[in-house]
């Protein structure tokens, strides 16, 4: 094959029209505009949570009839609902209108025109002396505002007759002495709830990046080998060039531009995480934790490698697939078996997230076909030795080789076979006398 | 220093698409490749620019194989004619120029050159799906000679173009040919091939039938042709009598004969002197070209022989 020795410069040539050809579409410019505008909206969702949540309050207008109730009462009632007092990043999500010896009739009226949410009457057990509540609200009953209003009546119980029984709970509560820290100071600053969730999440995401990368960006690929074929175009060049330099234009052409579309999207998304603790701030009043914060440059770094080279084995091997239809229509089946392998390397690492030690995840990840998802979901993990990385993506390197091979094997037999549907033996035997 | 097709053979499954097919075609000149449809035209070519590659046999030009030579040696218009549909004229042509090496600036002048010699300058801009079936060839046509390429090999060129545009191409074909470059196309056209080709080769079913100069094909034959007309006698019953002479058609403005080589052809003019006939023709000539490719093909055949392995429809 010649085309080994001048890959360039028609592969880049090749190239430069398929990103242009690409990049021209209206498919292209809308689908990146409305992916970027929803990733955009997606890392605001934490502010519209906040939002959503300060703007909901539970007024409630608590009637003392009870008598000799500790001084203490409002301000116990209200920490529990509302967290310590002093705080000005906590939200009151309940207001109270605390009326010692109020006009229940009164405040029943004021409820009913939507004044208060909840009427909550105060009395005292003439027998037991102790507390007796009645709550009188439409809030479901099953609702965590409800739930958290009996947890508080409970306390206001409890600090009526630990003061009856002369002792407060100031007393009790008062502060002990608790040390809490990490096993030892190598796994210092891994051990937050938060942590693992951004790490797991963080690795979900960039697993589905790889996922979405070669299903979409590799039919475009299989797309325009076709679309070549159906047009005819193929046969002027077939003579301009050689099926290895446009096999490479086309891969790289086209994943050009599913990675500028994946920038424009990146780009959204980083500026939103960067634009959240403004808007946080205007929307809510209080901002936000730093972004980015589960992020390791490592995993970023496997993640490129495994990309990059995941996505050139699966493309070259759509391409291959694409030669053999001469109508867009046909595509989708001729590339199912690949597409299939695709899927199921990505529920593969889904799976192999929740047993990342388990030995056939370790197997599969050296496995060309499955290592970018399962070997990106142990790096990510943190449960892998730097060789065994070494070793997965040198394979993968290697099945690069091979699928190159192989594609251009194919591909400048299947270019010049037209029909329904071509055989994988008529493309063996055609491939045997072709260049 | 010319392309030498050297025993060329080439099968595809059960079907022999080319056999032991040898050919020499000067530089310099216009060759016409006929044969009819499934003949191995359009598989001799794609052989000739390495799109394929022969089961056994070699082809030259000027010495080296075309395994060796640069993809730019070659201009290649396919039976199968496609652009890239979205893409403006212009710039498809710079770009497949560009492919043979040709530099952007260079290329964009000659394809502007050559739009504007084909009477089409204000495509340049269009979408090639806006433009008609015939424009889009001339596109193509383009497309295949902007590398100014040393040979032209032609599928069917001429096919579905009207009268006006059929002679600007006879003209581009006139042009690159004195330029000094080599032409090379496939037709079943006889009248075209007379007209232009210096050279010939009928192809039937893979194997070359004849080639040679046009005039050494049209003798190929071993005869020649008589063109006879006489007053008041339309029968001319006593052509029957003339040793070697078949009349092969009967007309109102002349009978047309076959003599075979070594036959004086003038013997038919002094028979019918002999006889005190009035002759108001007659005519020596060599056989056409559409006879010849009759006589060696059979009936111009319209069931067409797939060549590529067959594909259920």
């Amino acid at each position: 094959m010649k085309g080994w020795r001048t890959l360039f410069p028609n592969a880049w040539h090749i190239a430069v029209r398929e990103y242009r050809a690409r990049a021209r579409t209206r498919s292209f410019v809308v689908g990146t505009g409305l992916l970027a505008l929803v990733a955009f909206a997606a890392t605001q969702l934490p502010v519209l949570i906040d939002y959503s949540i300060t703007t909901s309050q539970t007024r409630i207008a608590v009637v003392v009839e009870a008598a000799g109730m500790p001084s203490d009462s409002l301000s116990v009632l209200d920490g529990q609902l509302n967290g310590p007092a002093g705080d000005p990043n906590t939200h009151k999500a309940f207001v109270l209108s605390w009326l010692p010896g109020g006009d229940v009739a009164a405040t029943q009226k004021d409820l009913e025109k939507g004044k208060y949410d909840a009427l909550l009457i105060v009395a005292r057990d003439p027998a037991t002396n102790d507390l007796g509540f009645t709550l009188r609200t439409d809030t479901p009953q099953d609702g965590p505002a409800v739930s958290s209003i009996v947890d508080a009546l409970l306390s206001l119980e409890i600090d009526d007759r630990l003061f009856r029984a002369g002792t407060s709970t100031g007393a009790l509560t008062a502060p002990f002495a608790l040390t809490i820290g990490p096993t030892n100071a190598a796994s210092a600053g891994t051990n937050s709830i938060s942590h693992e969730v951004s790490t797991n999440l963080l690795s979900t995401g960039l697993i589905m990046l790889i996922f979405m990368a070669i299903i979409t960006y590799g039919q475009w690929v299989a797309m325009s080998v076709a679309e070549e074929k159906g047009s005819r175009v193929m046969e002027l060049m077939l003579n301009a060039t050689t099926p290895l330099q446009m096999l490479a234009g086309k891969v790289i052409g086209n994943g050009a531009a599913g990675l500028t579309q994946y920038g424009i999207i990146l780009a959204a998304v980083v500026g939103g995480l960067l634009a959240q603790g403004q808007i946080h701030k205007a929307v809510v009043g209080t901002s936000t934790g730093t972004p980015f914060g589960g992020m390791d440059p490592t995993v970023l770094a496997a993640f490129v490698v495994l990309f990059v080279l995941g996505f050139l084995m699966y493309s070259l091997l759509y391409a291959a697939l694409g030669s053999l239809v001469s109508r867009q229509e046909d595509v989708q089946s001729a590339a199912s078996p690949l597409t299939m392998l695709v899927m199921a390397g990505y529920f593969m690492s889904i799976l192999g997230l929740q047993a990342i030690d388990d030995s056939w995840v370790k197997i599969a990840s050296f496995v060309p076909f499955f290592s970018p998802y399962l070997m990106l979901a142990r790096v990510s993990a943190g449960h892998v030795e730097m060789w065994e990385f070494g070793l997965s993506a040198l394979v993968l390197l290697i099945s690069v080789g091979v699928a190159l091979f192989v594609a251009a094997r194919i591909y400048s037999a299947g270019v010049l076979l037209y029909g329904q549907r071509v055989s994988l033996r008529q493309v063996f035997l055609a491939a045997r006398v072709s260049r | 220093m010319s392309l030498i097709i050297d025993s060329v053979s080439k099968r595809f499954g059960d079907v022999q698409a080319l056999e032991e097919v040898s050919l020499e075609i000067k530089p310099g000149e216009v060759f016409g490749l006929l044969g009819a449809n499934g003949a191995g035209k359009t598989t001799a070519m794609r052989i000739v620019l390495d799109i394929l590659r022969p089961d056994s046999g070699t082809i030259a030009w000027n010495g080296r194989f075309n395994t060796d030579l640069p993809r730019e040696t070659w201009g290649y218009l396919p039976e199968e004619r496609g652009l890239y549909a979205k893409m403006n004229v212009l710039e498809q042509l710079v770009l497949f120029a560009k492919l043979h090496g040709v530099r952007g600036k260079v290329a964009e002048r000659e394809a502007r050159g050559w739009l504007e010699r084909f009477r089409i300058p204000e495509y340049a801009d269009r979408r090639a799906e806006q433009l008609s079936k015939g424009n889009q060839q001339k596109i193509q046509f383009i497309a295949a000679i902007l590398h100014d390429p040393q040979v032209l090999l032609m599928d069917e060129p001429f096919t579905g173009l009207d009268p006006v545009n059929v002679a600007l191409l006879k003209e581009a074909f006139l042009e690159i040919k004195e330029r000094g470059k080599t032409l090379i196309f496939s037709t079943h056209q006889m009248e075209t091939v007379e007209e232009l080709c210096e050279s010939i080769a009928i192809v039937d079913r893979g194997r070359v039938v004849v080639s040679g100069s046009v005039r050494d094909v049209r003798r190929s034959g071993g005869r020649q042709m008589v063109r006879l007309a006489v007053e008041g006698d339309p029968e001319m019953a006593w052509l029957a009598e003339l040793d070697g002479v078949r009349v092969t058609r009967r007309g109102q403005d002349y009978t047309e004969m076959q003599v075979p080589s070594g036959h004086d052809p003038e013997v038919v003019l002094h028979a019918a002197l002999e006889r005190g006939l009035k002759v108001t023709h007659f005519e020596i000539a060599d056989p056409s070209l559409e006879q010849i490719f009759i006589e060696h093909v059979g009936q111009i055949d319209t069931t067409e022989r797939t060549l590529a392995p067959k594909v259920p429809a």
